[in-house]
C-alpha cells in the first residue's frame, strides 16, 4: 500500500452519551413524563415546605363550622372537627413523601437481601429464598399488608414496614435475575478463559443494567406505596394519633359526610392521584428511555 | 401435558407450606400474650388461662403447629371472636359476594382492557395511542377508595341513577340459596331483584376494575406490539394472507400469552383490592369481614382469611398456568 | 393453474423480463431521521434465472427485496421513488389487495432465520395450508395432501407424522425447508430468498442451497438469492448484483465477476475471503467502516474507503457503465453485460493483487 486512505468523512455517528446521556435526551422529548415530573416537584415543594405554605395549623380545630364548604380563606373547606382542610392536605403531603420514600428504601434494602443472596449464590440457598419470595407473593399485596399491620399493630412504621414488605419481591427478582445472568457468564468466562478483563467487561454491562432495571422499579414502587399507605389508612389502620394528617385517613373521616361535604374527599384524593401519577409517568417515561432496544 | 400440571401442583405445595408455618407464627408471634391480646386487657386471669389452654399456648411449639395443621385438614380455622362461629363457616357464606364482585370487575377489565389495547397498538404513535397510554397511567394511579368514593358521589348522589351501597335494595327480600346475588334473584324468579343486583354490583364493579383495566390494557398494547414486529408475522404477509387473517391467526394468537399471564396475577390484585372495594360500598363480602375483624381484633379471622385467599391465588394461578401451557405449544410439548 | 399455464398467460411479453427494478428509492423516516437505505437500484431478472444480490449488512439488499413484495415496516419504510415492474403491472403502484394475490402465488420469499419466521402457536400443517387456502379454492383435504406432497418434496422423512408437529420440535434445517415447501406451495414464478443459510449450520446449508436449486430449476421459477456470502452466490447464481451503501455498484455474469472483478469494492470483497486452492496471498481486510446512511449520499459511496480514489469521486456518484464499452447492454441471461460503477476501476492486474498498483489518484 502506497498510502493511507483519507479519515473516514462520511462516516460520522451521533456521539453516544453514554446509557444516561442517551436516556436523558430520550426522556426530555417524553412528554407525559415531563408531566410527572413536574408533578413530583409540586408533591416534594409542598411536602418540603409545608409550614410556610399551609395557611392554618393543620391540628388547630374549630376555625369554623363542621363542614364548611370552600371559602376564599378556606380552599378546601374545614373537616368535622373545624379543621383546615388545605392544610391537612398540605401537611399530609410529607407524611406520604416521608412514608413513601422510607417503605421503599426498606422494600430495596429487604428485596436487595434476598435477591443477592438468591442469586450471588445460587443453587439450593436460591431455591429457598425464591420460595420464601414465592409465598410473599403468594397473598394477594394488600392483605399482605393489612395482615402485617393486623399483627404489629396500626401506626405509620407498622405501615411503612408493611408497604416495605410488599414490594420487596419485585426488587429481589430483579436483583437476582442479574446476578444470576452474571454467575452464568462467569462460568462462561471462565471456562472460556477470557481473563480478568472479560470479567470487568460483564460487570460493566450487567450491574448497569440491574440498576437501570431496579431504579425504574423503585420509581414505580413509590408511585404504588403512596396509594398503599393511603388504603392503608382508608381502612383504618393508620397512624391512631388523630393529629397526624394522613390522606386515607382523612378520606375515612370524611366518608360519613359524602353528602354534605364532598369537597373533603376531593382534596385528598387529588393529591393522591397526583402524587401517584408523577411517579407512574416518570417510571414509565424512565422504563422506555432506559430500554436500549430502540425499535420503538 | 400432565407433567407439566402434576409439576405445578407439586411447586405449589411448599409456597402453601411456608404460608402455613408464616400464618400461623402470627398468631403465635403476636407481641405478648396472645390470649391476654385476644381477651384485652381487662381479663380475668382465670380466663386468660382458660384461653391459654383452648389455645394451646403451653404445648411445644412444633407440636403447636401440628395441631394447626392437623386443624387445618380438617377444616378447622377457629372461631371468630365476635360471633364464636367457625370461622370457615362464615367465610363461605361471605365469600360468593367478593366473587361476585371480582367476576364483575375482571369481566369489566378485560372486556374493555384487550380491545382498547389492541385498538391502541392498532394506531401507534398516533394521537389516539398517546390518549389510551396517558389515561391507562392515570387510571393505574387512583386507587379504588379515590375512585370509589368519586363514583358513588357523581352517580349515586348528585346523578341518582344507581345505588350508593349495598347488594341489593333492603326492601327486597330474596331468600339466599347460594348467596350470589344475581343467581339468588333468578332462584327467586324475580327480575326486578335481579336487575336491582346488577345496578349495585356497576359501581364497585367500575372502581374494583380500574387498575386492572389500565394494566390490562397497556401489557396487550404492548404484547400485540412485540408481537407484530415479529419475523413470522413477516412471513404471513409474504404468503400473502388477508390482513384480517394475519391479525387474528398470528398476532393474536401469540399476543394472547402475556395478557393470560397478567390476568392471572391481577385476579390476586382484584382479592385484594375487593376489601377496599367492600369498605367503601358496604359490600357484604370477606373483604368487609376482615376490615372489621381487624377492628375487633378477631385474629382467627384475619389469619384464615389471609390464608384462604392466598389459597385460591394459588389455585387460579395454577389454573392461568395450564391455560397458558395450553395455548402455547412449546411450554405443552417441552 | 401450473405454473406453466400461468407463464403461458402472463402478460409479459416473449423474451421480456419478468422482474423489472427501475430507480428503486427506499427511505426509512422516523421523526428526527432520514435512512437512505436504496439510493435508485435498476436491475431485471427473466424467467428461470437465478441472480443473486451481494453485500454486507446493510447494503441495501434486503430492503431492495421487501420493498419489492411492499413488505417494509410501516410507517417508517416507504418506497419514496422508482418502479417495480412484474409481470407487466407496477407493483409500487398496485392497491394493496392486489399485492396481496400476488404475494405467495407468483412472489415468495424465504426469510433468514427459521427459528422466527415461523409462527410458533400453529402446527406445520395449518402454516402450509393456510397459503393454500388463501389463494385458491381447495379442500381441506386436499390442501392436506398437498402439504404432504411438498413436505416429501422438501424431504422431510414421514410427512404425515409430521403435518401436526410445531416448529419449535424442529431443527433449524427442517425449519428451512418447511420455510421453502410453503414458498413454492403455489409453484410462483419468482422466488426471493433473503439469505436462505446464514442461520443454519455449514452442513446443512449445502443441502438446503442444493434443494432450492433442484426445485427452481423443475418449476422454473427465478430465483433472487441475497447473500453476503460470496460462496454462495457462485454455486448458485448465473449473475450477480453487488450492492453497496443502497448502490447497485458492479452486475454482471457470475463467472465474469469471479474472474475480472471491476469495482474496487468487489475487489476488496473477494480478497478478504480465506481461499482454498492454496495460493498464499495474504487476507486484505478492506479498510473502514460502511459509511452513515443517515446522510443523503453525496459522491461515490465508496469512495472514503478506496485506495483507487480520485479527486471527483468525492463528488459525483458513478453510474454503471460496461466494463468493455461498446458493447450492446444485454441486462439479462447468459449474455448479460459485465457494468461496474466506478470512474477509476481496478486494472486485471490490480484486482489480482487486491491493492493499486500506481500512483494513487491517477487513472489507468
Amino acid at each position: 500500500m502506497t498510502t493511507s486512505p483519507t479519515p473516514m468523512i462520511l462516516v460520522e455517528e451521533r456521539a453516544s452519551r453514554g446509557l444516561w446521556g442517551d436516556a436523558f435526551v430520550r426522556l426530555r422529548r417524553n412528554k407525559p413524563a415531563i408531566v410527572g415530573v413536574v408533578c413530583i416537584i409540586l408533591f416534594v415543594v409542598v411536602a418540603l415546605f409545608a409550614p410556610v405554605l399551609a395557611p392554618f395549623d393543620p391540628n388547630k380545630t374549630g376555625l369554623g363550622p363542621s363542614f364548611a364548604p370552600p371559602s376564599r380563606e378556606h380552599l378546601a373547606g374545614l373537616d368535622k372537627l373545624g379543621r383546615d382542610e388545605l392544610s391537612r392536605v398540605i401537611y399530609g403531603a410529607r407524611i406520604s413523601l416521608f412514608v413513601g420514600i422510607i417503605s421503599v428504601t426498606i422494600g430495596l434494602t429487604i428485596g436487595g437481601i434476598l435477591g443477592a443472596l438468591a442469586g450471588g449464590a445460587g443453587g439450593k440457598t436460591d431455591t429457598i429464598v425464591m420460595r420464601f419470595v414465592d409465598v410473599m407473593l403468594a397473598v394477594p399485596g394488600i392483605l399482605l399488608a393489612i395482615g402485617i399491620v393486623a399483627w404489629l399493630g396500626q401506626g405509620l412504621p407498622q405501615i411503612m414496614l408493611a408497604v416495605a414488605i410488599t414490594n420487596a419481591p419485585i426488587f429481589a427478582r430483579i436483583l437476582r435475575g442479574s446476578l444470576l445472568g452474571l454467575r452464568e457468564a462467569e462460568f462462561v468466562t471462565v471456562s472460556r478463559s477470557m481473563g480478568a478483563d472479560g470479567r470487568r467487561l460483564l460487570l460493566r454491562h450487567m450491574l448497569p443494567n440491574a440498576l437501570t432495571a431496579l431504579i425504574v422499579a423503585a420509581t414505580l414502587a413509590l408511585a404504588t406505596a403512596i396509594i398503599d399507605v393511603a388504603g392503608l389508612g382508608f381502612l383504618g389502620l393508620g397512624p391512631p394519633d388523630p393529629s397526624i394528617a394522613e390522606w386515607g385517613t382523612m378520606l375515612t373521616d370524611s366518608t360519613e359526610a359524602l353528602r354534605r361535604a364532598p369537597w373533603l374527599i376531593f382534596a385528598p384524593g387529588i393529591a393522591i392521584v397526583i402524587s401517584a401519577i408523577g411517579f407512574n409517568l416518570l417510571g414509565d417515561g424512565l422504563r422506555e428511555s432506559l430500554d436500549p432496544r430502540l425499535k420503538r | 401435558m400432565l407433567k407439566y400440571i402434576v409439576r405445578r401442583l407439586i411447586g405449589a405445595i411448599p409456597v402453601l407450606f411456608g404460608l402455613s408455618i408464616i400464618l400461623f407464627a402470627f398468631i403465635h408471634l403476636l407481641p405478648g400474650d396472645p390470649a391476654a391480646t385476644i381477651l384485652g386487657q381487662h381479663a380475668k386471669p382465670e380466663l386468660v388461662a382458660q384461653m391459654r389452654a383452648r389455645l394451646g399456648l403451653d404445648l411445644p411449639l412444633w407440636q403447636q403447629y401440628l395441631n394447626y395443621l392437623a386443624d387445618l385438614a380438617h377444616g378447622n380455622l377457629g372461631n371468630s371472636f365476635v360471633n364464636n362461629r367457625p370461622v370457615l363457616g362464615e367465610f363461605i357464606v361471605r365469600f360468593p359476594g367478593t366473587i361476585e364482585l371480582t367476576i364483575a370487575a375482571m369481566i369489566y377489565s378485560v372486556g374493555l382492557g384487550i380491545p382498547l389495547g389492541r385498538f391502541a397498538a392498532r394506531h401507534y404513535q398516533t394521537l389516539s395511542d398517546g390518549a389510551v397510554t396517558v389515561l391507562s397511567l392515570v387510571g393505574i394511579s387512583i386507587p379504588i377508595f379515590v375512585l370509589g368514593l368519586t363514583l358513588q358521589y357523581i352517580f349515586a348522589v348528585q346523578l341518582h341513577w344507581l345505588p350508593a351501597t349495598g347488594r341489593i335494595d333492603g326492601h327486597l327480600n330474596v331468600p339466599s340459596v347460594t348467596n350470589f346475588m344475581l343467581i339468588d334473584t333468578i332462584i327467586a324468579k324475580d327480575p326486578a331483584a335481579f336487575i336491582d343486583a346488577l345496578r349495585h354490583l356497576i359501581l364497585p364493579a367500575i372502581a374494583l376494575g380500574s387498575i386492572p383495566l389500565a394494566i390490562i390494557t397497556r401489557i396487550t398494547r404492548a404484547s400485540v406490539l412485540d408481537v407484530a414486529n415479529e419475523d413470522y408475522v413477516r412471513t404471513a404477509r409474504a404468503k400473502g394472507l388477508k390482513e384480517k387473517r394475519v391479525d387474528s391467526r398470528h398476532i393474536m394468537r401469540n399476543a394472547w400469552l402475556p395478557v393470560v399471564t397478567v390476568i392471572g396475577l391481577q385476579f390476586g390484585g382484584l382479592l385484594g383490592g375487593a376489601v377496599i372495594t367492600e369498605t367503601v360500598f358496604a359490600w357484604n363480602g370477606v373483604g368487609k369481614w376482615v376490615v372489621e375483624a381487624i377492628e375487633a381484633h378477631d385474629y382467627f379471622v384475619i389469619q384464615s382469611s389471609i390464608l384462604l385467599f392466598a389459597f385460591i391465588f394459588l389455585v387460579v394461578n395454577l389454573l392461568v398456568d395450564i391455560m397458558y401451557a395450553f395455548l402455547n405449544p412449546r411450554i405443552r410439548y417441552a | 393453474m401450473t405454473a406453466a399455464q400461468r407463464a403461458a398467460t402472463s402478460r409479459a411479453g416473449v423474451g421480456e423480463p419478468l422482474l423489472t427494478v427501475r430507480d428503486l428509492v427506499v427511505r426509512f423516516r422516523t421523526h428526527d431521521t432520514v435512512v437512505y437505505a436504496v439510493n435508485g437500484v435498476t436491475f431485471d431478472v427473466a424467467g428461470g434465472e437465478t441472480v443473486g444480490l451481494v453485500g454486507e449488512s446493510g447494503c441495501g439488499k434486503s430492503v431492495t427485496n421487501l420493498a419489492i413484495m411492499r413488505l417494509l415496516a410501516k410507517p417508517a419504510g416507504r418506497i419514496e421513488g422508482g418502479s417495480v415492474v412484474f409481470d407487466g403491472q407496477d407493483l409500487v403502484k398496485m392497491p394493496e389487495q392486489d399485492v396481496r394475490e400476488i404475494r405467495g402465488r407468483d412472489v415468495a420469499m424465504i426469510f433468514q432465520d427459521p427459528m422466527t419466521s415461523l409462527n410458533p402457536v400453529l402446527t406445520i400443517e395449518e402454516q402450509l395450508t393456510e397459503t393454500l387456502r388463501a389463494h385458491k379454492q381447495v379442500t381441506k383435504e386436499s390442501a392436506r395432501a398437498r402439504a404432504i406432497e411438498l413436505l416429501s418434496l422438501v424431504g422431510i422423512p414421514k410427512p404425515e407424522t409430521r403435518l401436526s408437529s410445531f416448529p419449535h420440535q424442529f431443527s433449524g434445517g427442517m425449519r428451512q425447508r418447511v420455510m421453502i415447501a410453503m414458498a413454492l406451495a403455489l409453484e410462483p414464478r419468482l422466488l426471493i430468498a433473503d439469505e436462505p443459510t446464514t442461520a443454519l449450520d455449514v452442513t446443512i446449508q449445502a443441502q438446503v442451497l442444493e434443494l432450492i436449486r433442484d426445485l427452481t430449476q423443475n418449476l422454473g421459477t427465478a430465483v433472487i438469492l441475497i447473500t453476503h456470502d460470496l460462496g454462495v452466490v457462485a454455486g448458485m447464481t448465473q449473475r450477480i448484483n453487488v450492492m453497496y451503501a443502497g448502490f447497485i455498484v458492479e452486475a454482471g455474469l457470475t463467472t465474469d465477476i469471479f474472474a475480472k472483478p471491476s469495482h474496487p469494492y468487489t475487489v476488496g470483497l473477494l480478497h478478504s475471503i480465506p481461499r482454498i486452492d492454496g495460493s498464499d496471498e495474504p487476507l486484505i481486510p478492506i479498510e473502514g467502516a460502511p459509511p452513515n446512511q443517515r446522510v443523503a449520499p453525496v459522491g461515490c459511496p465508496f469512495a472514503p474507503r478506496c485506495q483507487w480514489r480520485l479527486e471527483r469521486c468525492a463528488s459525483e456518484n458513478p453510474v454503471l457503465e460496461a466494463v468493455d464499452s461498446g458493447s450492446v447492454t444485454v441486462l439479462t441471461g447468459a449474455t448479460a453485460t459485465h457494468r461496474v460503477a466506478c470512474f477509476n476501476p481496478p486494472t486485471p492486474e490490480e484486482a489480482a493483487a487486491g491493492r493499486p498498483l500506481r500512483e494513487q489518484g491517477s487513472r489507468a
